[in-house]
């Protein structure tokens, strides 16, 4: 045990000098002190390259979006430009957060459709996005997605959450059908069939363990 | 016969947790046993799964549902680790197999640090107790477990209930608003680490003074002292518009004949104005106890539990999906949540073992680290250890403590996690 004279306090750890005085700490040699906690160690600044990355996107976009309106043009290069920025942003951010891969498969089509779509409006030209990226898209994660579950059904509910998301996402192109926004209808009818049927099969074709499933996920 | 497929909704204390946690707030807190060997990892990591069937609102893993979080059973092997630099370090569930406790080993020391939302200090306790059994058993030790290792007794459905609701009336619903509270600004420590000084003190000489000299209980007269040590410490308090209050869990299983290892705690807190230029530690005293016998009314905190539950049963927010609730728990949480305490004050009273097991458990530790100054205390072996942590690198208000402590006759032990050489890397 160490002892600081003008703080009257024993120590049971092997300081050289008192916290609260910083006088020396008088050591009766008869103990041997050691440390109870582990060490702190230097760390790397691995959160500086993170916001480097996101700060140069933010440059990119920024300096797209003036060369391309200081030239008098309409926006059209730079708008590409900016929305792959922001595409490679939310990507980084999504495969950086430790979630299920499912999920993280079913983020990242969203994101990706999602972004060619947007570019596809930035160039006045979004069907192929609209009417072939995006219901293949949706259909190809939605079948992985089953499929697991199938190989897998132990844990089958951990992928029920991004089945049921995907599902739904595959209903919109038969509603882009609908409203006429979309030129080559069979993928989207393909892709609206095959959601509303997976929909239907969760909801009627129920057993015990899907029902208490229904009922974690949707309790109120 | 215990159930294998379970899940629970998250309890009225522990919803917020998930959506308000991070590294700067991370909703952890510490247990730990130092025993009178050095741990061997395996062995500790075979006792945890061992009882992990046993406790079965420890062996869950939080999912999300469309309105509200909820845990579900988690089959998957615990992995125990080493003991990191960091106390009660934010940790995420899915990189710990979706466990949403931790369990380390450092020489001889075996710690148990649990997020929020699974229990409180009492549960994490029985559940460490278990754990440390369960290992000198595999040892090969034979201990009597006298009742009082839970572990060893038969599982209770008692113990999985949310007593927060079942004591719910709505008829007892009382206004909740609080006036916001004095904050501590200074520097702070790199990489989220905080400073821990524990104050191992003689319990019977520590019982003597409070109740001979001061009428009144420990949790009071540290109370009064931390506030008396803001109060001599500080340059911006007096004259400050919010008062300097302080955070302190009520264990309600007593009151509501409880033995869940859910959450079942509330709060009571102090306050003590700004205004008020000129204070002795007497008159700080007197204020707290008043305070303490104001709020530890049994009735007070039924009201409590009613409206904290009746928030939660609004439709409005039932029907919130959870993304929006994530959303307004966070923006609230920042607006009033972190504001309307100062530090916070939590006694876990003393450990109770059975005889064969306190020979090996020398020493306990439990930890709080939060925003400010946290205080915990844990008496075992007739030692009282007063835990302080922060966040901040100042230690006046810490040294006024001491030197109080000193002052008034007692003998104190410091330990800390502080080293010379850390001014130079944090």
């Amino acid at each position: 045990m160490k002892y600081c004279k003008t703080c009257h306090i024993h120590y049971d750890t092997p300081l050289e000098t008192c916290m609260f005085c910083n006088g020396e700490l008088e050591d009766n040699q008869q103990d041997v002190l050691s440390y109870k906690f582990a060490e702190v160690k230097k760390r790397s600044a691995s959160r500086f390259f993170y916001r480097l990355f996101i700060f140069l996107n933010i440059v990119s976009i920024i300096v797209s979006l003036y060369l391309d309106y200081a030239d008098g043009l309409p926006l059209e290069w730079s708008l590409i430009v900016g929305i792959t920025n922001i595409y490679a942003v939310s990507m980084f951010i999504m495969l950086i957060i430790p979630t299920l891969w499912t999920s993280k498969l079913t983020k990242g089509i969203i994101l990706t459709t999602g972004s060619l779509i947007l570019i596809g409006l930035a160039i006045n030209d979004y069907s192929w996005a609209l009417d072939i990226v995006f219901p293949f898209a949706v259909l190809t994660n939605t079948f992985l997605i089953t499929i697991l579950i199938l190989v897998n059904k132990k844990k089958w509910f951990d992928y029920f959450s991004s089945l049921i998301v995907i599902s739904i996402i595959g209903l919109l192109p038969g509603l882009f059908n609908v409203l006429g926004f979309t030129t080559i209808q069979w993928p989207s009818l393909i892709c609206f069939a095959y959601s509303a049927f997976t929909i239907i099969g969760i909801i009627a074709l129920p057993s015990k363990t899907m029902r208490d499933e229904f009922k974690r996920r949707f309790h109120i | 016969m215990k159930k294998q497929k379970y899940w629970y909704k998250l309890d009225n204390a522990g919803k917020i947790f998930p959506a308000v946690s991070q590294d700067e707030r991370s909703n952890v807190f510490r247990l730990s046993f130092y025993l009178d060997e050095t741990i061997d990892p395996l062995l500790l990591e075979e006792a945890i799964n061992k009882i992990l069937p046993r406790f079965e609102t420890f062996r869950v893993q939080l999912k999300n549902g469309l309105f509200w979080n909820y845990f579900a059973a988690n089959e998957r092997r615990f992995i125990v680790e080493s003991e990191p630099a960091e106390i009660c370090k934010y940790f995420r569930r899915e990189h710990n197999r979706g466990f949403l406790f931790k369990v380390y080993y450092l020489d001889t020391k075996v710690t148990l640090e649990t997020f929020h939302a699974l229990t409180d200090g009492t549960g994490a306790l029985h559940f460490l107790k278990s754990i440390v059994y369960q290992y000198y058993k595999l040892r090969g030790f034979k201990i009597n477990h006298e009742g009082k290792i839970l572990g060893e007794l038969p599982y209770s459905k008692k113990e999985s209930e949310d007593n927060f609701v079942s004591n719910y009336d709505k008829d007892k619903r009382r206004n909740l608003k609080e006036v916001k509270a004095y904050h501590f600004e200074g520097e702070k420590f790199a990489h989220h680490w905080n400073l821990l000084v524990k104050a191992k003190i003689d319990s019977k000489a520590l019982i003597s003074l409070v109740k001979e000299k001061y009428q009144c209980t420990i949790t009071q007269y540290v109370s009064a002292l931390l506030a008396y040590s803001v109060f001599n410490e500080t340059n911006d308090f007096v004259g400050h518009k919010k008062p300097f209050k302080i955070f302190i869990p009520v264990n309600l299983r007593p009151y509501f004949d409880s033995i869940t290892l859910r959450n079942f705690s509330l709060y009571i807190k102090t306050s003590y104005p700004a205004e008020v230029t000129s204070w002795t530690f007497e008159e700080m005293l007197e204020l707290t106890k008043e305070q303490f016998r104001d709020q530890l009314d049994k009735e007070k905190l039924h009201g409590q539990i009613s409206s904290l539950v009746g928030f939660e049963k609004n439709p409005v927010i039932r029907a919130l999906p959870l993304i929006l609730k994530t959303i307004a728990f966070k923006v609230g949480y920042n607006i009033l949540g972190a504001s309307i305490s100062s530090s916070s004050i939590s006694n876990l009273g003393i450990v109770d073992l059975p005889s064969g097991l306190k020979s090996k458990i020398k020493d306990a530790d439990f930890v709080n680290a939060g925003y400010g100054i946290a205080m915990t205390l844990i008496s075992i072996h007739n030692k009282t250890n007063i835990l302080l942590s922060s966040p901040l690198k100042d230690l006046s208000i810490m040294n006024h403590m001491i030197s109080h402590l000193v002052k008034e006759g007692l003998d104190v032990t410091i330990d800390t996690n502080y080293k010379e050489v850390y001014d130079e890397i944090l």
